[in-house]
């Protein structure tokens, strides 16, 4: 009688989520796979734009179905190959620095701010709150980091400006304060572990979900900063230029080659009689965007666990 | 105050934990916001920011004597943000709604998967991937539908390709978000829901909904802190800093980087940052204020 009871039970309560497979979930499959094509197309066609041949691309514009493939674009961006390798080394150097470096001291932060026995956190959560609502803007910034710090083409500017931001410290202290018990760091503490022993053995390695989907933002701002870079680094530093610059600078290379008549026959001829302007952009585009589509789906599942931003109130 | 010591010094940990973080805002956020006197300031190079001297309100003058960059900057920051706010919200809790409901979960999330990547795309590349697009000679609009639009020199169409640009680019990412509230909901309601005989439309508009309105507040109240501010990669970049295009795509934060990159006009520059920050502290305070009235377990603080 139990038995039956619970199976009817299972019954009456199924389809409110496990739906029957009816028109309506064909319709709405159908609008998702609308717009996600929306979303893949762009990048699809950088990646066929990139291995299409110049000529068709000059004649025939962009397509998705090219008359002919090459390679050539990519032969086209090796040509910068010392100074592609470098820049991925500066930008590299940024990513995993500054997102090492502001997980490790926003996760301290974040954990000190979310003791309810630290009198100072109150405080410190109102210190932290205050530049989301105000700030001195780009300008003020930027003469302060080269005049008064000193900073211009060091690459420390283009770390700190993005290492700490307030949102990604509340999205660190939402999970210390929901998802990580906090027994377990008061039997940390009974057991005769100090403070330090406690956050590093006990709460960063806990942390781990929500270090993953912030760290993973924090690296692609790193690795897509263009902005600093360009304020901060000349264009005569080339060993300090990350990936971004070197986009820039490329667009702008192929752009004064095509506009300027002066260029002596030798350079253009260098570049294999036609230069190969659209592919070869498209193909710096992959080399710049690469590395980020590959890495990210090991990271996505972490993204709906470890984002959640709580109350900013402490 | 003394058991206020106390307690810091007993919990002395907790601010050496505290004290990097604290620093680097210090430096990076704190400093620059005394900057802010730049505006009132006649700004000498050899001189600094703390070194030259006060000018009273020369600056703002500017603003108002040249009105027609002021007011065209700050219009178009406006009303992008508007559109963007407005549309994105929409777009995000529909999107995050459609996923949710969607029942073949393998596909949505290899669907969600590609949503998202536009995101991670910087907009010195998206730039690129834009041209290839609507380039007057080579780009597939043009030659697929036989037009021949210079899209770089005609102003008007530039608030809907930075729409459509700016929707593709952040709506999947934004959608998490509301997901992860989703996935938050009791099931229990539902299927209570469902004994009382709601249909889907009911079920979606009496708990979906109101389960995601708290998220709704926080970000729009975040977002309205920065309505002065924009997305500069969007303006700078996507339309090629096109000077012929300023009218309609100008906003204040690429107007800024501009004078930064050419090292002029910082009075001007510098009277309209401030009055960025300012106004942007000002509804960020009202609009918090709003929401404590109106339902105050939704405010900021």
């Amino acid at each position: 009688m139990e038995d039956k009871k619970r199976k009817g039970n299972k019954k009456d309560l199924a389809p409110s989520r496990t739906e029957k497979r009816g028109i309506g979930q064909y319709i709405l499959a159908f609008f998702l796979l609308l717009y996600t094509l929306f979303c893949a197309l762009p990048v699809v066609l950088v990646f066929i734009s990139a291995f299409s041949d110049e000529m068709s691309i000059q004649k025939k514009g962009f397509s998705f179905f090219p008359e002919k493939f090459s390679t050539s674009g990519f032969m086209a961006v090796l040509r910068y190959g010392k100074q592609l390798l470098t820049s991925y080394g500066v930008t590299i150097f940024i990513t995993v620095g500054g997102t090492l470096l502001g997980l490790l001291i926003m996760s301290m932060f974040a954990y000190a701010i979310s003791r309810k026995e630290f009198r100072l956190a109150k405080f410190l959560s109102v210190y932290l709150l205050i530049p989301m609502l105000f700030n001195g803007g780009q300008l003020s910034g930027y003469l302060i980091f080269t005049n008064n710090y000193h900073l211009k083409n060091s690459l420390w500017v283009l770390i700190l400006p993005l290492c700490v931001t307030t949102m990604n410290v509340i999205i660190l202290r939402t999970y210390i304060v929901n998802s990580i018990p906090a027994e377990l760091m008061e039997a940390a503490k009974i057991d005769g572990a100090g403070e330090y022993r406690t956050f590093f053995q006990i709460t960063l390695p806990l942390l781990k979900p929500s270090l993953a989907a912030v760290g993973f933002m924090m690296a692609t701002a790193y690795w897509n900063d263009w902005q600093n870079a360009m304020m901060f680094i000349d264009t005569k530093h080339t060993n300090k230029q990350p990936l971004q610059l070197l986009l820039i600078k490329i667009q702008k290379n192929i752009e004064f080659l095509l506009n300027n008549n002066n260029v002596p026959a030798s350079a253009k001829a260098a570049m294999g009689g036609s230069i190969p302007q659209y592919s070869a952009t498209m193909a710096t585009v992959i080399v710049v965007i690469g590395p980020i589509m590959v890495a990210y789906p090991f990271f996505q599942k972490y993204f709906i666990k470890g984002l959640t931003v709580g109350s900013v109130k402490g | 105050m003394k058991s206020f010591l106390q307690n810091t010094w007993k919990h002395r940990a907790h601010v050496v934990l505290a004290l990097p973080v604290f620093l680097v805002l210090f430096f990076i956020m704190y400093v620059p916001m005394a900057g802010l006197v730049l505006a009132f300031k006649d700004y000498k190079m050899n001189l600094g920011i703390w070194g030259s001297p006060w000018c009273g309100l020369k600056n703002f003058e500017f603003l108002i004597t040249s009105k027609s960059t002021f007011i065209t900057m700050t219009r178009n920051t406006l009303l992008y943000y508007i559109v963007f706010t407005a549309l994105g919200t929409f777009l995000n809790v529909t999107l995050a709604i459609a996923i949710d409901q969607c029942i073949f979960k393998k596909t949505t999330k290899a669907m969600q998967t590609i949503m998202i990547i536009p995101v991670f795309i910087s907009y010195a590349a998206v730039q690129f991937i834009v041209y290839a697009f609507i380039s007057t000679d080579t780009g597939i609009l043009n030659k697929t539908l036989g037009m021949n639009t210079k899209f770089y020199a005609t102003a008007s169409l530039w608030p809907l390709i930075l729409t459509v640009v700016k929707m593709w680019n952040s709506v999947g990412y934004g959608s998490v978000l509301y997901m992860s509230v989703l996935a938050g909901i009791d099931t229990e309601l539902y299927e209570a829901a469902d004994i009382d005989g709601a249909n889907k439309w009911q079920k979606i508009w009496n708990i979906t909904l109101p389960a995601l309105i708290p998220m709704i507040t926080v970000m729009l109240l975040l977002s309205v802190g920065s309505v002065m501010r924009s997305d500069t990669g969007l303006f700078y970049q996507v339309t090629r800093n096109n000077g012929a295009l300023y009218s309609t795509t100008q906003v204040i934060d690429s107007y800024v980087l501009n004078s930064i990159l050419k090292s002029s006009n910082f009075g001007f520059t510098a009277a309209t940052s401030f009055f960025q920050s300012v106004v942007g502290l000002l509804l960020m305070l009202l609009s918090n204020g709003l929401v404590r009235k109106i339902a105050p377990e939704n405010a900021l603080f």
